[in-house]
């Protein structure tokens, strides 16, 4: 698990760096960003894990995201894992952008020849972790995650598939019911067959339905006039009327920006993202909300 | 006495200069000087009295020492007389008898005081009656009898004559005087005196033969001789140097001492000048006391003279008549009986017989007529005059009260002191600036009105033994006049000005209600409970702790001219916070304390905004509207009270930081919760202008919506889970005003805005139901904003 540094730069007083690694879970080489706070020279730093969405890399979300600011300001190490494996020579894996390479969708494949590779979910659930927490100033015990479109669908799952592991959880204009939705289809189907009742075990909305408890608030903001969310890909509604059936407290804004947060366009507002962070570490610096 | 520059020196000059004018020049004053001591203790206290005891007129300096000159004189002339008679070795016993010189000098002091009182009466009364100059010899013999100070050495003085006197003056007067001095104390019998003296004029010649060795005992060298043989045999002795070192040492100890005592007489010097001048007023005032009583005193003497005078001639005259008319009836008699003598003898030279008993007949006749008359020889009057009583009950009766005191002068009543006043009470402090002696003082008060309504402020009147009171049952805040009249039996004195206390104020009150706090400050507001004003108010914190030290005053905020005041304060400490009215009077006793903590920001609803179908319920905290339509419709609308949103205003304090609040909602309740300015318009909707911002919650057929309003416009937000208790942080400094759901530290939305004026908390209901509000409560840490 020996890690490479790709690259170092120094940032508001802390660094952003690029590590290369070998995945045991994924079989092939992978980097991650990592932004160590300048708190993180004399203690230890909780972790927010950020999951990107279609098509990204470990890269965009450094470069684009401004968020090293609110990371330093809050003493969170921030990791930004790739979003598939690479380099896997698969056939068809990068055929289409919504599919295969750039497109893991946070799931472990069961179905050939994806199974081997795609264990997305394992790798930021487990192995990214472990490695973490082997290597940098970590605090183990208080890790976030957020993303966005994919990367939020996959927020969602790991916090809700994993109820404690993670702090807190905010999304960027999630695939909320990936089952419902033409991307999800076509990933899940990819990936888990067709068998549609495995797919639930990696939709937001119906892991919501049997959630334990609701230590835990979620944060979603979407833009307005996002065309994915016209186009029926990301179905927020369907994630509010389960939480709020089941009592899951959910913020959602519903912002006014066309394609909110598109990483290629540069939407990321670090006021946005200072509430997300906010929002991290609120959870990662409390033991959790008020009993009740 | 013109010059006061206040050192020792200066007395020791005025006082020679004193003795000069008291007596002529002598050749021995100087050495009357090296006396120091006790010339200065006599000087300083005698010399005034001596010589200023009944003056003829107050600026007779000259008369005065005249006067004193022949007292002098024919006290030295007297005591050389006895100083002869007695034959003492003088100069020795001037030198011993000096210390006891003030002793005696106070008798002789007494004695002169008795001698000149009826000098002066006797100097005083030619003035009075210069035609009977023989009538005053009498009197001032009968004066002289019946008074009960005569002794020996004033009949000496008497038989003095004055031209004697004179001639002894250019003898050395100091020493005489000193000389009969002690001759008069040694013939008192301190025959210890005589001792001592002796022992003195032995241990001078022995001294003088060549000492070698020390007695420790006697405190003497003596020869060494003595100590085998002489009355130091058994007396402890050492050798003469190493007594002199010994001696030495003790006297520098001794100088020291010395310094010490002459700061401690100069200071007493200084004290003494003030003395001085005191001893000059009373003097003054005895001496003006004793004129006018004496006066009065020769003046019934005079008088009662007079009448019996007058009487004894009266009675005289009579006499004097009726022995004249004795005398006259006895010559006619005398003359009636020459003329019948004269007839009868003619009758006998009668020869004609006829003739002859004719005129016999008629000549027995009448010498028998004649003799029938008895010849009266008693004296009608008797030589002696009837016996007078001479009554002098009046003039001993004027005389006894020459030792009453006069009436008293005006006390003088001091301006009110600092602290001398309460709500109820004042201390009024007076004194009396002369030495009169005072019984009591009567000390009269009014309230002072500005309306002219005399009878109806009664005047109070106490008799006060002390020279201040404290007067109670006034009150508060009023302004009192008070004077004061000195009284002793002789009499009231006139009253001393007016002058005016003020009473302190009442405590205030404090409008716990009204009280608005945070982590940082407190605004406390109270009323007065006077109706004058007062100058200003005082607030007085003290910080608790978990020791007892409650009462201790952390802090004082003076000079704070309304009713409100901004305390900064500490988080997250307690505070007992009192105030105190103040006025020229002083400071009230504290009002009643109010505690604050600064947990939290805490803060009151202002009633005054309510709608009117807005009810507040009795913990003050809570809010609830039953119904929206009052069948009545006319319920009465404030001025400031809101006219279509069923809501009200929170007062918060004007402070910036963070403000956090709560409010506990039922889920199905519909409401406005935010912040508005003070002047939002009560006509709108909460959060339908620019003048508020609050969060909405209505129901939907199909869901809960919440809105965040400001200017009409909210985000689109959903929550998934209504929130019960919403915490609201208000946050000047970051411009945010920010909602949360409290219960689960789920932050809800911020409205970012730069509030141009303090805002306050707002509350509105849209459908029937209950706000509960909770505030005094510490900002939850998870409301931190990135």
């Amino acid at each position: 698990m020996a890690l490479k540094q790709v690259s170092s730069n120094k940032c508001f007083e802390g660094f952003q760096k690029v590590f290369e690694h070998d995945s045991a879970e994924l079989k092939c080489k992978m980097k991650f960003g990592i932004y160590l706070p300048p708190k993180a020279e004399t203690a230890k730093c909780p972790v927010l894990y950020w999951l990107s969405g279609l098509t990204c890399t470990e890269q965009n979300f450094i470069t684009k995201a401004g968020f090293h600011q609110a990371a330093a300001e809050h003493g969170l190490i921030v990791v930004a894992p790739d979003t598939s494996p690479r380099g896997c020579n698969i056939e068809g894996e990068d055929e289409s952008w919504d599919f295969g390479t750039g497109a893991g969708f946070y799931v472990d494949a069961t179905e050939d020849p994806w199974k081997t590779n795609y264990r997305m979910y394992s790798y930021v659930k487990d192995e990214l972790p472990k490695l973490i927490n082997a290597n940098f100033p970590t605090d183990p015990e208080r890790m976030s995650v957020f993303g966005h479109s994919m990367g939020g669908h996959g927020a969602l799952i790991l916090a809700l598939k994993n109820p404690g592991k993670y702090k807190s959880v905010s999304a960027f204009a999630p695939i909320c019911n990936p089952i419902q939705c033409q991307w999800g289809k076509k990933a899940l189907g990819g990936y888990l067959g067709s068998d549609v009742s495995k797919w639930e075990a990696y939709d937001a909305t119906q892991l919501v339905k049997s959630y334990p408890d609701s230590h835990l608030d979620i944060l979603i903001d979407q833009g307005k006039d996002d065309q994915f969310l016209s186009a029926g890909q990301l179905l927020p509604d369907n994630f509010i009327a389960a939480c709020t059936e089941r009592k899951i407290p959910v913020v959602f804004r519903l912002q006014q920006a066309s394609r909110f947060c598109d990483p290629s366009l540069l939407g990321f507002c670090s006021v946005i993202f200072g509430v997300h962070t906010w929002q991290a570490v609120k959870r990662v610096s409390l033991n959790g909300p008020r009993s009740h | 006495m013109s010059s006061r520059s206040g050192s020792a020196r200066d007395y020791e000059t005025r006082d020679q200069s004193h003795g000069r004018s008291a007596s002529p020049p002598v050749p021995e004053l100087s050495e009357t000087e090296t006396g120091g001591l006790i010339f200065y203790h006599m000087d300083l206290y005698g010399s005034k009295e001596r010589f200023d005891i009944f003056p003829e007129e107050p600026s007779g300096q000259g008369d005065r020492s005249l006067g004193d000159t022949r007292r002098e004189s024919t006290l030295s002339s007297e005591k050389v007389q006895r100083s002869q008679e007695a034959g003492y070795d003088l100069e020795k016993e001037v030198a011993e008898l000096a210390k006891m010189y003030g002793l005696d000098e106070d008798r002789e002091k007494e004695l002169e005081l008795l001698g000149g009182h009826l000098e002066a009466a006797e100097s005083r009364r030619p003035r009075a009656r210069t035609e009977k100059a023989g009538s005053q010899v009498s009197i001032h013999n009968a004066s002289k009898s019946s008074s009960p100070v005569k002794d020996q050495s004033q009949s000496t003085k008497q038989q003095v004559l004055p031209g004697e006197a004179s001639q002894d003056e250019d003898q050395s007067k100091g020493r005489a005087e000193d000389e009969a001095e002690s001759h008069t104390w040694s013939r008192e019998g301190l025959s210890s005196g005589s001792i001592l003296d002796e022992w003195g004029s032995q241990a001078a010649s022995e001294e003088e033969e060549g000492a070698d060795v020390f007695c420790s005992t006697c405190k003497i060298p003596i020869r060494a001789f003595d100590k085998l043989f002489g009355e130091h045999k058994d007396h402890e002795v050492s050798q003469l140097p190493s007594a002199v070192e010994s001696e030495k040492e003790e006297i520098h100890k001794n100088m020291c001492k010395l310094e010490e005592q002459i700061a401690q007489m100069e200071n007493f010097a200084s004290h003494l000048e003030e003395i001085f001048i005191t001893v000059e007023e009373n003097f003054g005032r005895q001496e003006q006391n004793f004129e006018v009583h004496y006066n009065d005193a020769v003046q019934v003497l005079a008088q009662k003279y007079e009448e019996q005078l007058e009487a004894l001639g009266e009675e005289k005259r009579q006499k004097l008549e009726a022995l004249y008319g004795q005398l006259v009836s006895c010559g006619e008699h005398l003359d009636t009986c020459k003329e019948l003598t004269d007839a009868t003898q003619e009758l006998y030279l009668e020869n004609d017989k006829a003739t002859f008993m004719k005129a016999a007949v008629t000549m027995v006749d009448r010498l028998e007529e004649f003799l029938k008359k008895e010849v009266d020889l008693e004296l009608s009057t008797l030589p002696e005059f009837e016996e007078r009583v001479i009554d002098f009950s009046e003039v001993e009766q004027l005389m006894n009260s020459i030792n009453t005191i006069p009436a008293p002068c005006a006390p003088v009543i001091n301006p009110q002191a600092p602290n001398a006043a309460t709500g109820t009470s004042l201390r009024v402090c007076w004194g009396l600036f002369s030495d009169d002696t005072v019984q009591c003082y009567q000390l009269c008060y009014k309230p002072v009105s500005n309306e002219r309504r005399s009878d109806e402020q009664a005047e109070h009147t106490l008799q006060v033994k002390e020279t201040y009171c404290t007067i109670t049952n006034l009150l508060p805040n009023t302004q009192y006049e008070f004077w004061v009249s000195a009284l002793n039996a002789s009499g009231i004195s006139p009253p001393s000005e007016r002058a005016v206390y003020v009473t302190a104020p009442s405590p205030p009150i404090i409008k716990s209600k009204k009280i608005r706090s945070c982590e940082n400050a407190a605004l406390v507001c109270w009323e007065s409970r006077d109706i004058n004003p007062v100058d200003s108010y005082m607030v007085e914190l003290s910080k608790l702790t978990d020791e007892e030290n409650g009462d201790v005053i952390t802090e004082s905020i003076v000079g704070i001219p309304n009713c409100e005041v901004l305390i900064h304060l500490q988080p997250t400490q307690s505070y007992r916070i009192c105030v105190r009215a103040l006025n020229l009077g002083g400071s009230s006793e504290r009002s009643e304390p109010v505690l604050i903590h600064t947990t939290g920001t805490y803060f009151c609803l202002n009633e005054d905004t309510a709608h009117p179908l807005l009810a507040i319920l009795d913990d003050g905290f809570t809010i609830a509207c039953d119904q929206l339509e009052n069948p009545e419709c006319d319920l009465p609308v404030y001025d400031n009270s809101f006219t279509r949103c069923i809501g009200i205003l929170g007062s918060l304090i004007p402070f910036p930081g963070k403000h956090y609040w709560e409010v506990e909602v039922e889920e199905d309740t519909e409401y406005r919760i935010g912040v508005a300015f003070e002047n939002t318009p009560r006509h709108g909707y909460l959060g339908a202008n620019n003048s508020s911002w609050c969060m909405r919650h209505i129901i939907t057929p199909s869901r809960h919506k919440y809105e965040f309003l400001h200017s009409g416009m909210t985000p689109d937000i959903r929550i998934t889970v209504p929130p019960r208790r919403i915490g609201i942080l208000l946050d000047y400094e970051n411009c945010r005003l920010s909602l949360f759901n409290a219960d689960i530290a789920q932050h809800l939305y911020t409205f970012n805005s730069h509030f141009q004026q303090y805002v306050h908390p707002c509350f509105a209901l849209e459908t029937p139901g209950i706000l509960r509000i909770h505030s005094g409560i510490a900002i939850p840490p998870w409301t931190a904003l990135p």
